[in-house]
This record gives structure tokens, C-alpha cells and sequence, in this order.
């Protein structure tokens, strides 16, 4: 569906708008067309509202896609919905049951017709159904992994322990050259939609400027190691698109979502970034991840100077340990 | 006075162009063709001018205006926020990520521009052509798509700094050289494609000399470590299999406009000439069908060597598209490696039909860059496997596209099982910087050192866990070569003609081999043609318990795939390597898969007798 592309970040949101959206038309539909007295039957009603949720907004407009198991518990939901709905009083409750009591008794060729078919496809469906139930199936396992593990207390990096609490970026400084995350918080780039740099003709705004100085400069020397080293899978736009990505499982991270290092302290990307893959504990699965362990290819000042390319590029914030 | 003169040197240079890039068409007479044009557009109803030179198809397009001072503003903001890391600061593509790309970013000096809807050597449509690459990026490349990511207000203002700041020995807005002569795609009614029309296409890419560059089936493999584009980078000329990885096709892999485009404008820059003057536009829509249909669909059908036939054909043209994701714009990857059964013995080349029972599986690959020497380059991106068992074996095959086959000639100095190639001096591309980006002449070069490596032997292995059965779930052996608690069993196989069983114990360890597996292995078949390697091998699927992958029925058996190009240098950890997948050996039906589902229906059937006899009674009752 290409017309209606799903915005990375905003999907959830999305989601819910459009299916209140769906909800509120059918509503208005539904209403006119009783005033018009051209109601639909309650009993067709909710079997579309139940196909149209579960059958096709879950199933085909959902991407990635969600696993059988989990579309059929929001099937049951909805299906618990469309009950109390038609079941609000007893004169909607009968007209919701009327179509089914009508084919039962078959007072008519069409309902007796419609029963007979029934009463054959029924079983053959539910042989078919089970059959295919029986019938091994071999999808792709679900497994779950821990995208942030616990971090450990300290990390030694090429010959020097870091104390992750009370480590700090040396890069991240402002024009005295003190540690100051309120000023390199001010030169990130905007949070509007593009995320650019705040200004293109102010050097402390704009790394390619050539009197940029100090927090900024490190933030261009960064980008140039991310744009050699980084970018094969973590992407142009450090949205985990990158000309790899499509190659690995897990997929490379995504910086730009809010869940990834915008929830992070600065030290605990160091860490994941020096240590890589292989340095995760279990429950991050190091054996899957292609991670480099960035000690192997990075001196410690260009770790450094990368993690500060990312928050800046992406204009998140590291979070600190208050 | 002026347009008559520059139409005059304009003609003149196309006629040169004919004449040096195409050998041999001028004997097709210039006057044929001519009328041949005049009476398809008058057909056409194009109101064209005097421009005798105008392609079939083409008609007079507009200039652009000039963006205000404050777009162009807005634009570089842009720019040197997103575009500068690879594209560089005067637009030259020498960025700080330019030298580990192949293909390189664009220099925008020269205005010279890939994709366009305007005639060969004419600057592009700035709000078509270059928002497009934008917008949709260059799959195959690093270039991503911007949309989503960039408004297109922002994309607009981005196109109106790179044009105006950054294309320099061009203008759009000079009238004295700068014409545009746009191609009328939405407008020529495409030929269906018919078996028809894709044999005649497939005549036609051979008459056309498509082939030279592009391979007799297409993939890229004729000459393809001898071309470069304008600024002596090497090229390669594209896979017509991998339709995805068209730098033109726009997000929208199997759309044959995008190919009918290319094929009528060219692609500046590099060896690929435009068709427009040489060909109709039903030929060009023959060969554009012919290209779209050998992109890769759900059925692997062997075009013969490009000898369509009216039946290869018919089966080009039924076989369905395959799925792209729309988070990569690549075929949708599925990670479960299927194997099926098959009784007596096992397949001995691909043309036995028992491979129609198996789907064939995509894997993706990309480049080792977890360890050193990474591999940044890699010219194979993607491997299909097959698998089919019998009660003591089990057969793979595997097919890639491979553009040169590379068996080692000379001697080196290290054994097949070590693994720490550095010792002997396998380094990976340095980052560069752009000191000798612009010389490709310079031996230190990336352009030079690119195509000047020691041809190492193409191979192909894949891991499997030992003792997989033992693993406490979710743990795998590391991805890469298995780890110290849980080594793992590798089968690789080289262009040489070895199949060899190791035992893997971690990124940086030896190999340990495994002589008696080694025995038990065999290649049935391993053939590269026409740019693609056929390689199916067998392997027992029980060795020792303690010492190799014991393959069981119905299990989610860990899998992952590594390949070496050798003539991109790929040799020990400089490959390219996949995800884990996992192999399962489907088992025969059981008999309780048909017992069950008829004793669910006919207890159906008594809960429906049962029913319907309450209705009733209730019924009589009431009445």
C-alpha cells in the first residue's frame, strides 16, 4: 500500500487514528442510513465490522506483520465488542439473532437452501481447517531479546577501566572547554520533521563550518567516522536503513526512534559501542548480533566523538544519571 | 540564428556519439530512422519543431526557473546537515564516506546525472528526474530514500542548493547550450508484455549488443571488470536479475517504465549509451519487457543462454513477481530454510524436477565488517537455496550471481584451514579521505586499487551448530565461526573444486579439520555460466554425534551462510555473510493428520443433527 505509507515512529498513533477513523465513518454511515430508513441488519453489520478489523486491517495493513496468535486474541476482542454492541437490548438482540433463527427453520426455499449448504460445507470446512492445523508447519520461531541488557559497572577499553556512572564524554564541551551538556544540548540539531542543523551560517551550529570550533568540530570529526565505518548498517539517517540492514536479524538499530539511545545514558552507548556484539550479555543474544566490537576498528577518542555524532544527528539528549 | 547553429553542432556531436559508442549502426541509415521518427510522432501527435535530431518519443520540454536566493538557503541548511558526509563540501563526492562506497557518490561538478527523463548528455529535470533520486534514493547503492525523513519542501530546497551551488560547469538556465528534450513516458502506450514481445526482446538485446556488457543472460557478466565511468571509477554494468538494485527503479522494482526510461535517456556518466536514436520505440519496449521478466520471480526459469525459445518465453512471462519488502525495497527475506523428501536418490543437477517441490529461499547478504579485514565492497548480495533429503543424505543447492568466476592461480602463502589472513597481509579499504579520490591513475587510488586484486578462489560455506541439540534455547554458536563453548561445523566449498568439513571455534581461531567428514562430502555439481555459479553439494545427515551437525527430522536446525568473491579480493574474513536462518527437514504427513480433522467433522455433524432437532422441538412446542 504505497499510497498510504506508514511514518517510522508515529506507526502506533497512526494505527489508532485511522481505525478511529474507520470506526467514526462506519458510524455515520450506519446512522444516515437508519434515518434514511435503509438500516443495515445488525446481524450484517457486525460480521463486517469483525472482518474489516481483524481480517483486513490486521492482517494486511500492518507491516511488519503481527503472528497469528496475537491477531487472533484482538479477533476475540473484537468479537466480544461486536457482541455487547448488538446485544445492548433485547429487540436488537433478537434482530441480530433473527437471520440465524430464520435459516434454521427454513421457512422459505432460500433459507432452506442456505441451511442444506450449510449444513454440508460446515463439516468439509472444518476438515479442511483442521487438516491444515495438523499438517506441520515450520514458520519462522518467535524469539524475544533484550534490546537494552544491564549494562555492567565498568568497562575496560583498550587498557582502561570506565566507570559507567561516572564517565563522561571528554568531547563534550563548551567554549571554555568544560564538560557542559546544557550547551551541547543547545546545538543539536532541530526536532522538526528533517532534524536539521539549527543554523547553516552560525559556526556553532554547523559542523562544516570552517570556523567551527570546540563541541561542534568533534561533532563533524564523529560523523566523518560514522559515515566510514557506521552507516553500512545503521544508515544515511542513523535510522537503522542502512545499505545492509536488509542482510541482518536482528536489524540494525534505529537511532532516530525515541526507544533507542534517546532512552540511554552516554556510557552505556559507549559501552555497547566498544564492546559490540559479542560483549552482550545472554539475554541480548551475542551470538546473532553483527555488531562490531568497535575497540577492534576505533581508538577511545573516536568512540567518543561517534556517540556525540549520533545524539547531535538525531537530536536527542543523552540521559543522565539524575 | 543562435538555435539554428547550436541545433546544427548538436546534431553533429550525436552523429560523432553514433558513430564511436555504437559502432555499427550507422549502417541502419540515418535516413530510415529519420523518417521512421518523423512518421511515429506525427503518429504520435507530438508537436515537435524542427529539431531533426529528436528521438522517437522525445518532445520539447520547458526550463526550469531559477530557485529564489532563499530556497537555495534553505537548501544548503540541508545539505550540509544530511548530504555533505558523502557528496563532500563542494559537491565533488569525496565526502568523508566516499571512499568505502562502490559505487562511489555522485560528483554533481559536471552536472552529470544517472537517471533522467531527458535525452542523452541533456542536464536532468530538476522536479522529476532529480526530486525522483531524492525521493525513491538508488537502490544498490547508499543512497537512501528521503521521504519520511525529509519533507518535500525540504527535498525541493535541497535539489535548488545542489543545482545552482554545486553543479558548476552547467547551468539550467543557460540558454545558449542547455536544451531539454524530455521523454514522453506517460504518454507512449507500453507494449504488453507477451510471450511475443519478450522473445523479441531477447533477439533484439542480442542484436543491440546488449549483451557484451550486460552477459548473455544478463547478469552483468560480460566485461565487467574492464569499465569505468567518466571519472575512471570502476563500473559494473547491471544484473538484470536483480531488478530491486536498478539505481532507476524508484521503489518500484518490477515496473518496466523504469527500464524503457533508462534504456531510451541512458545513464550519463557511464558506459551505458541511450538507445532513443537507434531503436523504436516498440523495440525498446520489446527489450524492456525482455528485462523486466529475467528479474528474479517465485519460478527460476532458465533462459538457455538467451535463447528464448517460445516455451522459455511463456514460462518468463507466468512466473510471478516476487515480494518486496517495503522497509528495505529487497525481496522479502523468509528465515526458515525448508529441505523435502524425496526417495531413492538425490538429485545430481539442477534440471532433475524433484527441485519443483522445494521453494527456493533467498539469503541475504551483506559485508563482514565485525572483524578485521572487513569486507565494505560486496559485489554478492544475495545467494538462493534449495534442499532436498533422502533417508541418508541431504542435498543443497545453492545460486548466485557471481559476475566473474575466480579460481586462484597463483600460490599463497597460508593453508586453507587458517583464518588470521592479516598476518599476511590482507588489509581492508582504509577510509580514505579524498586525497587521491579525484586520480584514479594514482596506484594508491581506491579506483586503481579496486580492480587490481590477486584473484582468489569464489566460495561458498555455510555453519551449522554441533551438538545443536544440546543447546539451551534461545543460545546459538556466535554467528561468526562458532565461539569457544559452542564450535560449530562448516562445509565450504571453493572454486577450486574443494569441499572440505572444519570445525570452527570462534572468529579469529584456525580451523580445525575434519577429514573423516571431508570423505562423506561430495560436489555433485559446481558450474558457473553466464555469470551465475550453480553449486550442489550433499552431506551425510548423520556424522559423528561429537564431532558434526547431526541433521534430525522436523527440527529448527541453526544455519548461516558465508561467499567469497575472488576477484573483489574476498579471501578469509573479507566476505559476506548472512543472518542465521534455520534449516528444517519437513517430514513425511503423518497418518493422525487425516484421522483427526475427520473425526472433528463428523462430530460437526451431530452437533448440527442436534441443533436442529432442539429447534424443532421448541418449535412444536411453541406452536
Amino acid at each position: 500500500m504505497t499510497w498510504l505509507k506508514l511514518v517510522e515512529g508515529y506507526m502506533p498513533m497512526q494505527m489508532i487514528t485511522e481505525l478511529a477513523i474507520c470506526i467514526l465513518v462506519f458510524s455515520i454511515i450506519n446512522y444516515s442510513l437508519k434515518r434514511a430508513g435503509m438500516g443495515l441488519p445488525k446481524f450484517w453489520a457486525g460480521i463486517f465490522v469483525w472482518c474489516f478489523v481483524n481480517l483486513f486491517y490486521l492482517k494486511y495493513r500492518i507491516y511488519p506483520p503481527i503472528p497469528f496468535s496475537v491477531r487472533a486474541i484482538y479477533g476475540t476482542v473484537a468479537a466480544c465488542g461486536i457482541f455487547m454492541w448488538v446485544s445492548g437490548s433485547q429487540q436488537e438482540w433478537e434482530e441480530f439473532k433473527r437471520p440465524i433463527i430464520n435459516v434454521l427453520d427454513a421457512k422459505t426455499g432460500m433459507t432452506k437452501f442456505i441451511r442444506t449448504a450449510l449444513l454440508v460445507l460446515l463439516p468439509i470446512g472444518l476438515w479442511g481447517f483442521a487438516y491444515n492445523s495438523f499438517l506441520p508447519s515450520f514458520d519462522e520461531p518467535i524469539e524475544l531479546r533484550t534490546v537494552h541488557p544491564a549494562p555492567p559497572a565498568t568497562t575496560k577499553v583498550h587498557g582502561k577501566t570506565y566507570v559507567l556512572q561516572t564517565a563522561a564524554n571528554p568531547y563534550r564541551i563548551n567554549p571554555e572547554g568544560k564538560y557542559d551538556q546544557a550547551y551541547s544540548n543547545a546545538h543539536i540539531v532541530s526536532q522538526d520533521m528533517g532534524r536539521l542543523m539549527k543554523d547553516v551560517n552560525n559556526p556553532e551550529d554547523n559542523p562544516w563550518d570552517p570556523n567551527a570550533e570546540g563541541y561542534i568540530k568533534h561533532v563533524r570529526e564523529g560523523g566523518e567516522i560514522f559515515f566510514q565505518n557506521c552507516h553500512f548498517c545503521h544508515g544515511d539517517n542513523l535510522n537503522g536503513r542502512g545499505l545492509w540492514a536488509f542482510a541482518f536479524n536482528p536489524i540494525p538499530a534505529n537511532f532516530t526512534d525515541a526507544g533507542t539511545i534517546a532512552q540511554l545514558q552516554e556510557t552505556f552507548v559507549f559501552w555497547r559501542v566498544a564492546k559490540g556484539g559479542i560483549g552482550l550479555p545472554g539475554e541480548g543474544f551475542p551470538w546473532a548480533s553483527v555488531m562490531p566490537p568497535w575497540e577492534q576498528h576505533l581508538t577511545v577518542d573516536e568512540i567518543w566523538k561517534v556517540i556525540m555524532f549520533e545524539y547531535w544527528h538525531t537530536g536527542y539528549y543523552p540521559r543522565t544519571w539524575e | 540564428m543562435n538555435e539554428i547553429q547550436f541545433d546544427t553542432g548538436h546534431f553533429e556531436k550525436r552523429m560523432v556519439m553514433n558513430e564511436t559508442t555504437t559502432p555499427g549502426y550507422g549502417r541502419r541509415g540515418l535516413g530510415a530512422w529519420l523518417l521512421s521518427c518523423g512518421l511515429l510522432m506525427a503518429g504520435l501527435g507530438f508537436t515537435t519543431t524542427s529539431h531533426a535530431e529528436m528521438a522517437e518519443g522525445f518532445a520539447e520540454g520547458s526550463r526550469p526557473a531559477p530557485p529564489s536566493a532563499e530556497q537555495v538557503e534553505a537548501g544548503k541548511r540541508v545539505y550540509f546537515t544530511k548530504c555533505v558526509w558523502c557528496h563532500g563540501v563542494e559537491g565533488a563526492g569525496d565526502g568523508p564516506g566516499a571512499d568505502r562506497l562502490w559505487p562511489r557518490p555522485r560528483n554533481f561538478n559536471a552536472g552529470t546525472f544517472k537517471i533522467r527523463h531527458t535525452a542523452s548528455g541533456e542536464l536532468p529535470l530538476i522536479d522529476v528526474d532529480l526530486f525522483q533520486t531524492v525521493t525513491h534514493g538508488l537502490p544498490g547503492s547508499a543512497m537512501p530514500s528521503w521521504e519520511g525523513i525529509l519533507t518535500e519542501g525540504q527535498r525541493r530546497d535541497v535539489l535548488a542548493f545542489v543545482t545552482t551551488e554545486l553543479v558548476k560547469d552547467r547551468s539550467w538556465q543557460d540558454t545558449e547550450f542547455e536544451e531539454f528534450h524530455v521523454l514522453q513516458l506517460e504518454k507512449i502506450e507500453p507494449i504488453p508484455p507477451t510471450a511475443e514481445s519478450v522473445k523479441r526482446g531477447s533477439e533484439l538485446v542480442k542484436e543491440m549488443k546488449c549483451i557484451e556488457c550486460h552477459g548473455l543472460e544478463g547478469r552483468g557478466d560480460g566485461n565487467p571488470f574492464n569499465l569505468n565511468d567518466d571519472w575512471g571509477f570502476s563500473i559494473q554494468p547491471a544484473d538484470w536479475h536483480k531488478c530491486w538494485n536498478f539505481r532507476g527503479s524508484r521503489q518500484d522494482a518490477y515496473n518496466v517504465k523504469n527500464i524503457f526510461r533508462t534504456f531510451s535517456t541512458g545513464v550519463s556518466g557511464t558506459p551505458m549509451p541511450s538507445f532513443a536514436d537507434n531503436t523504436t520505440i516498440e523495440d525498446r519496449w520489446h527489450i524492456a519487457n525482455y528485462v523486466n521478466h529475467l528479474c528474479e520471480r517465485d519460478k527460476d526459469v532458465d533462459i538457455a543462454g538467451g535463447n528464448v525459445t517460445d516455451e522459455i518465453a511463456a514460462e518468463l512471462i507466468a512466473a510471478k513477481p516476487r515480494g518486496i519488502d517495503p522497509l528495505t525495497d529487497k525481496p522479502k527475506v523468509d528465515f526458515v530454510v525448508p529441505s523435502k523428501y524425496v526417495e531413492g536418490d538425490l538429485p545430481a543437477d539442477e534440471h532433475d524436477e524433484r527441485w519443483d517441490l522445494v521453494e527456493r529461499r533467498i539469503v541475504a547478504m551483506g559485508g563482514q565488517i565485525t572483524h578485521k579485514p572487513r569486507n565494505f565492497v560486496t559485489r554478492i548480495d544475495d545467494v538462493w537455496i534449495q534442499s532436498l533429503y533422502n533417508d541418508t543424505h541431504i542435498s543443497f543447492m545453492f545460486r548466485w550471481d557471481d559476475r566473474t568466476k575466480s579460481v586462484q592461480e597463483d600460490e599463497v602463502d597460508w593453508e586453507p584451514y587458517e583464518v588470521n589472513l592479516g598476518d599476511y597481509g590482507i588489509e581492508e579499504q582504509p577510509p580514505g579521505g579524498s586525497m587521491f579520490a579525484d586520480d584514479p591513475e594514482h596506484p594508491e587510488s581506491i579506483a586503481a586499487k579496486q580492480n587490481a586484486y590477486q584473484v582468489y578462489n569464489d566460495g561458498l560455506a555455510f555453519q551449522l551448530p554441533i551438538k545443536w541439540q544440546e543447546l539451551p534455547a534461545p543460545r546459538k554458536p556466535r554467528y561468526f565461526w562458532g565461539d569457544e563453548g559452542f564450535p560449530v561445523d562448516i562445509v565450504k566449498w571453493t572454486a577450486d573444486g574443494e569441499l572440505k568439513a572444519y570445525q570452527g571455534a570462534g572468529w579469529d581461531v584456525d580451523f580445525e579439520d575434519r577429514d573423516d567428514f571431508t570423505e562423506e562430502l561430495k560436489v555433485v555439481k559446481a558450474e558457473w555460466n553466464h555469470g551465475r555459479w550453480t553449486v550442489i553439494m550433499t552431506r551425510p545427515l548423520k556424522g559423528d554425534y561429537e564431532e558434526d551437525a547431526y541433521i534430525e527430522l522436523g527440527k529448527y536446525i541453526p544455519i548461516n551462510f558465508f561467499v567469497w568473491d575472488g576477484h573483489n579480493g574476498d579471501v578469509g574474513r573479507k566476505m559476506a555473510v548472512s543472518a542465521f536462518y534455520y534449516l528444517v527437514l519437513e517430514p513425511p504427513i503423518e497418518k493422525e493428520t487425516y484421522i483427526y480433522p475427520t473425526l472433528a467433522a463428523i462430530g460437526l455433524v451431530l452437533v448440527e443433527g442436534w441443533i436442529l432437532t432442539r429447534r424443532a422441538n421448541r418449535r412444536k412446542g411453541k406452536v
